[in-house]
């Protein structure tokens, strides 16, 4: 077993807070993220109106692609943080997941949630084939073969979206379940949330269990770890199955969400920008992925809505902030990753750990281990 | 048509080559992984827009501008951003030069704005055909300026003082901070080296298309050069280069522009299953 997980489970039990004022944390964590929509709906907080910047700028539609970008985000830290194996390739997964999605869902004619379960079994067999690599090659030069199957699956979505739709994108079809079809924001965070907060709690539980401690120890030092009897190359695919599958379920989660996708999208940015999610938050810590796509996906409309702001203000340097808003942000955004890995390698989350185990940790419904 | 397409190939291999050599040229000297090496392209390109439209220097001054502008770019890099990461794991090095370029491409489009611009250097750039290839005599500088940097940078590397002491600061880190190099200097010009040669590439790529950031995607295909031809080989880089250049304009020409990617990616990872250390790289040993 890794040294850090031990020393991480000894100190939740000395650290954390009386468990009555822990559950009361859940609790209230539970009712704001309950409560959240509406006020982002109605824009007023019980009765009370707010202003757009009050509300900081931020939209239902950003906190929904930010849930489904937490999975992303997540399973991309569970891979590379956690199992050691650092991949850029990880649009590609998304990619598969709206593809197969859109694709079962017109041809095949299968339920949403069919496809969806569809997409991540895509995703699992097709993170095998991902994986096939990390058995004969280690560090950069898997990371440049995960750039190929980056290169790879983008050139078949494209051939997939000439062959059956057209030029701006694939469509895919309404998310209905039975009768019921998720068509409003406030639906969709019901319907994502859970998702999500299932899909963090699984990858996060799987870290406690035998085959995730193995994971953390062949990150840790892997010849040790085959000497201590774990079969390395099964596991290394294991993880990339489990990882990819994720990234599927969000990338389909994501193509029903904007209704249209298009091969475009899927470019090796939108790839690093996960890798920047997960440096940004914190890497190798579930905490880490969500604080990063939240602060990732949330924090240009904040910036945006202060440029508005700003405008109110003298001078031409306003216009030119507001003319250059993409810019300002992607210049913010580089250099805020540039300085979290100079200055705080652990990411936010290393600030934010401490605080959270003492709130969180040990809580009575988690196994003692 | 076929010797056409071999012909522009090689054209345009040689200047991923040069690319590709100053992304050799960082890695061997630093261990990092220049994920910006397009983007530095890039640099080089509108330095040449400052110099020449917004500066308007006479041509010569104007490769002076390049050069010096590109050769403090890398020594700040270097000092700013690798040197304080010191050599971290793989990841940090890797993003650090993804966040690098992030930057690089938000301040260019704040100065220069989004819109390609056009530039016209005076470079030769008429044709002329030779049986049923038409030679384009850009094509031909290009190549022949390419193989000259090539050539006096493995002068440099192998004849100079400075060439030894960067091969030797390359073959063993400690070894050479103990033999009382200065390992900063030695790296730093590393850095300025590689930009350099990255804005030579960019200069003649913004000839053959429009100045603007999308070029970055050309000066990527620098990284499947060095690994089809062997991380660590400065020979292989240029060969790498060469290949990359030919698949391109061959799969482009006979195929489909998109499934130029297809053709090189897919080699790519066979090379990586079957001699993961690149056609000229040496077999790297495992260390405990």
């Amino acid at each position: 077993m890794s040294n850090g997980v031990t020393a991480y489970l000894v100190r939740l039990r000395h650290n954390a807070l009386p468990t009555t004022l822990r559950v009361i944390g859940v609790a209230v964590l539970l009712a704001i993220l309950l409560y959240l929509p509406y006020v982002l709906q109605f824009r007023s907080i019980f009765g009370v109106r707010l202003s757009n910047m009050q509300l900081l700028n931020i939209g239902l539609s950003q906190v929904n692609l930010t849930l489904i970008s937490i999975i992303g985000a997540v399973s991309l830290n569970y891979l590379t943080g956690c199992a050691g194996l650092v991949s850029v390739g990880h649009a590609a997964f998304f990619a598969l997941g709206s593809m197969v999605a859109a694709a079962t869902g017109m041809h095949l004619k299968l339920p949403f949630l069919a496809t969806l379960v569809a997409a991540m079994l895509a995703g699992a067999m097709a993170g095998v084939v991902a994986g096939l690599p990390s058995l004969r090659v280690r560090g950069l030069y898997f990371v440049l073969s995960t750039l190929a199957i980056h290169f790879i699956v983008v050139f078949v979505f494209a051939e997939y979206q000439y062959a059956f739709h057209d030029v701006t994108g694939v469509a895919v079809g309404d998310a209905k379940i039975g009768s019921f079809e998720i068509d409003s924001g406030i639906k969709w965070y019901f319907f994502l949330l859970p998702i999500t907060v299932l899909s963090c709690l699984l990858m996060r539980n799987t870290l406690f269990h035998r085959e995730g401690r193995a994971v953390l120890a062949m990150r840790d030092n892997e010849l040790a770890a085959a000497a201590a009897g774990i079969d390395v190359r099964i596991l290394k695919l294991k993880v990339f199955a489990f990882s990819s599958a994720f990234a599927s379920l969000a990338g389909a989660l994501q193509a029903y969400y904007l209704s249209n996708v298009a091969a475009e999208m899927y470019s090796l940015n939108f790839a690093i920008q996960f890798i920047a999610i997960i440096i940004v938050g914190g890497m190798g810590t579930i905490g880490g992925g969500v604080i990063g796509a939240i602060v990732w996906l949330l924090l240009p409309s904040i910036l945006m809505g202060a440029a508005t702001e700003v405008k109110s203000g003298p001078g031409d340097f306003a216009s030119f902030l507001l003319a250059h808003r993409p810019q300002i942000v992607n210049l913010i955004f580089g250099s805020i990753v540039a300085l979290i890995l100079i200055f705080a390698p652990h990411g936010i989350a290393g600030f934010l750990r401490p605080l959270w185990q003492r709130m969180i940790g040990g809580l009575p419904w988690r196994g003692r281990t | 048509m076929l010797s056409q397409f071999i012909f522009s190939g090689l054209a345009l291999g040689s200047i991923y080559g040069l690319v590709a050599l100053g992304f050799t040229v960082i890695y061997k000297a630093t261990q990092v992984f220049n994920f910006a090496q397009g983007m530095l392209m890039v640099c080089g390109a509108y330095f040449a827009v400052t110099a020449s439209i917004h500066l308007g220097l006479p041509f010569p001054l104007t490769i002076a501008f390049i050069l010096v502008g590109a050769g403090i770019l890398g020594i700040a890099i270097y000092f700013l951003l690798i040197k304080p990461l010191g050599g971290q794991a793989l990841l940090p090095m890797i993003m650090i030069t993804i966040a690098l370029s992030i930057i690089l491409r938000a301040v260019i489009e704040l100065i220069y704005g989004g819109a390609p611009l056009t530039l016209r250097l005076p470079l030769p750039s008429g044709v002329f055909v030779l049986g049923d290839v038409r030679i384009s005599q850009l094509h031909v500088t290009a190549a022949v300026v390419s193989w000259l940097c090539m050539l006096l940078f493995i002068v440099f590397f192998r004849r100079s003082r400075a060439g030894l002491l960067m091969r030797a600061t390359a073959d063993g880190y400690e070894a050479a901070v103990l033999s009382g190099i200065r390992v900063d200097r030695i790296n730093a010009a590393a850095w300025a080296i590689g930009t350099m040669l990255a804005a030579i590439g960019g200069v003649f790529l913004c000839q053959l298309q429009l100045v603007s950031v999308e070029l970055e995607n050309i000066g990527l295909l620098a990284l499947p050069a060095v690994v089809i031809g062997g991380l660590q080989s400065v020979p292989g880089a240029i060969l790498g280069g060469l290949l990359v250049g030919l698949i391109e304009q061959l799969a482009s020409g006979y195929i489909s522009p998109k499934a130029r990617d297809i053709f090189i990616y897919v080699p790519l990872l066979l090379i990586l299953f079957i001699r993961p250390w690149g056609l000229f790289g040496q077999k790297e040993l495992g260390r405990v």
